[in-house]
């Protein structure tokens, strides 16, 4: 069952009334999210994520193509499908002289909560959200990482079957944002939550995405689970070296060796596969008299991956 | 949608707009400051010019209507401004709420808060120059309120639409367009005073034909025949037309990118 079915989906936007600008944000993405994964869209700055996730919420109407989002059309069935469906982005703004209470409470409110339910609602999600020491404070008052929580609880008031992500760490010190990726974790595994986030944390989409769609100048590049990814842009692996004598220049030119480049003391050879390359390099290092003193064997990093493709 | 649901999001719109309002440090000088001004201005101006009692109600009913529907019409125009302020417009579009939540919401905070307005300044005017706003009884008080009203909730729609469509840099153009209609409506004159053309445009205002009936009743005689029917005809054809404008700004804006344009 799919969550998410998109097809051809192209935006341009125009702007300026005399002499318009375009901008082709999405040039036919195709993209289909199954029910209760988490999916991470990659793609450098201004690469159409964000465009992609308003139209996915029905914030932004496409020019062309098929968009079925929970089972709806979005250009005929949107407001049915807003009720099932909520968004926060990283760079959050609401109404500067409410409460964190108020918030959360109006919101409530327009997805039709109310009295008790509401109150509980509301309790319930500041808790969560641990915002309990907040719940009075007017939201101008309140830090970056705060205001994120506000807006993901906030994201979480109509307990959407389908929530998007825009960006749900962007800013937070390393402590909340480890504390906010166990929430979305948490969220899909005892909600059966579909989620679907932007993000340019490498380290977050490894490990919170099932999937990642890598997109670049609207168009999708490449698609898989992160292992699936990292394998198909075949950046190989690394086995990092410390020798004594600590260059060898031949060894870029030993078989299956891609590349080498010194990294802080270290000798990096890129190898197409570690397991196999191995043995033969220690070999050959012994032969030639040089002395291995530390080794390290490592998959080719999310990042890596990225920056291979944003090429 | 349920009529709980309906009620709901109105409901939702009601509290918001309220807790801005009493959050906000110059909602006194908004809601009694200029208005006062006015009306003692006003009518320190009609003794000088030595205005019969009548022609000085006249005068005074305008500034009173004027304001009133002022301040209902900023209340019904927050229910976007709000959001454009502080750039978060896109939420509340996200949630499965129609524009008639927002406008009506929005009315309703107007209605109270001009309300209130119009019995202070009623107050005032019998208080300072022994006019008697309220002499004509209950029922013509109300319809000319609700006339006010009607009117205010139009235009406040119209500049919602009109921000929806441009974005918050045509605020100050909204603003200045539908207050420049407000002048024609004979808030000080009789319509009858007015130029061919302009005297065309005053009858098409429904306030115009609110403050006749209002007026009446301190002896002028009607310019209109059936002043309320054709006031509440109207309203509800501008009501319907500045709902669709509204709609049609708002589809336009998803369209174009401009409601994400307005929000983070
Ligand atoms: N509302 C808008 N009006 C006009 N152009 C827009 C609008 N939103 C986005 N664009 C343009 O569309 C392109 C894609 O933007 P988008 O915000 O989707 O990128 P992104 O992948 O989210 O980037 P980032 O990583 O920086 O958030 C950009 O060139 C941007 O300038
Ligand atoms: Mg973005």
């Amino acid at each position: 069952m799919l969550a998410i079915d998109a097809r051809d989906v192209t935006k341009t936007f125009k702007s300026g009334w005399f002499r318009p600008t375009r901008t082709a944000a999405l040039r036919g993405v195709s993209l289909t999210v199954p029910r209760g994964a988490i999916v991470g869209l990659l793609g450098p700055n201004g690469a159409g994520k964000t465009t992609l996730l308003s139209i996915l919420a029905t914030l932004l109407t496409p020019d062309s193509g098929s968009v079925t989002v929970l089972g709806h059309d979005v250009a005929r069935d949107a407001a049915r499908l807003r009720r099932r469906l909520n968004m926060a982005s990283g760079r959050p703004s609401f109404l500067w002289s409410l409460r964190v209470g108020e918030i959360i409470g109006f919101y409530g409110r327009l997805y039709g909560l109310s009295g008790r339910q509401l109150r509980r609602r509301v309790d319930e999600l500041i808790e969560l959200c641990e915002l309990s020491a907040h719940r009075r404070t007017p939201y101008s008052e309140l830090s970056t990482g705060l205001k994120q929580r506000v807006a993901l609880a906030k994201s979480l008031v109509n307990d959407p079957e389908l929530l998007f992500l825009d960006e749900p760490t962007l800013g937070l010190d390393p402590d909340v944002s480890v504390r906010v990726r166990r929430h979305i974790a948490d969220l899909r595994r005892e909600r059966g939550m579909t989620i679907v986030l932007t993000t340019h944390y490498m380290r977050e989409a490894d490990e919170l995405c099932d999937e990642i769609a890598f997109i670049k100048a609207g168009a999708i590049l490449a698609r898989g689970t992160p292992g699936e990814l990292k394998r198909q842009i075949r950046l190989g692996d690394v086995i990092a070296l410390r020798l004594d004598p600590p260059a060898v220049p031949w060894l870029a030119e030993t078989p299956g060796v891609l590349r080498c480049a010194e990294v802080a003391g270290w000798i990096e050879c890129t190898v197409d596969d570690a397991e196999k390359r191995l043995p033969d390099l220690l070999r050959a290092l012994h032969a030639e008299g040089v002395v291995v003193r530390n080794i390290r064997v490592r998959e080719p990093e999310l990042e890596e991956v990225f920056v291979e493709l944003a090429r | 949608m349920s009529w709980r649901a309906e009620l709901l999001a109105v409901w939702a719109v009601v509290v918001r707009n309220a807790l801005m309002a009493s959050r906000n440090v110059f909602f006194f000088f908004e809601l009694l400051f200029w208005p006062i001004v006015g009306v003692l201005s006003i009518g320190l101006m009609t003794r000088f010019l030595h205005l019969t009692p009548e022609q000085a109600s006249f005068v005074l009913i305008g500034t009173i209507a004027l304001s009133v529907v002022n301040v209902c019409q900023l209340e019904v125009a927050y229910a976007v401004l709000l959001d454009v302020w502080s750039k978060s417009l896109k939420h509340q579009f996200l949630a499965p709420i129609g524009i008639r939540h927002l406008t009506l919401g929005s009315w309703l905070v107007g209605m109270a808060r001009g309300g209130a307005l119009f019995l202070l300044l009623a107050a005032l005017g019998w208080w300072a120059f022994d006019f008697r706003v309220l002499a004509p009884g209950w029922l013509p008080v109300a319809v000319f309120v609700l006339g006010c009203f009607l009117n205010a909730w139009i235009v406040g729609v119209f500049v919602c639409a009109l921000i929806t469509l441009f974005g918050n840099r045509a605020e100050a153009f909204a603003w200045a367009s539908v207050n420049l209609v407000l002048v024609l409506a004979g808030l000080y004159y009789p319509v009858s005073v007015l130029p061919e053309p302009v005297a065309t445009v005053a009858a098409a205002i429904p306030l115009t034909y609110f403050l006749d009936a209002y007026r009446a009743h301190f002896g002028f005689a009607p310019e209109f025949r059936a002043p309320i029917a054709a006031g509440l005809a109207l309203s509800a054809v501008y009501a319907a037309l500045a709902h669709w404008c509204f709609f049609a700004a708002l589809q336009r804006a998803r369209r174009t990118g401009l409601l994400l344009k307005m929000s983070e």
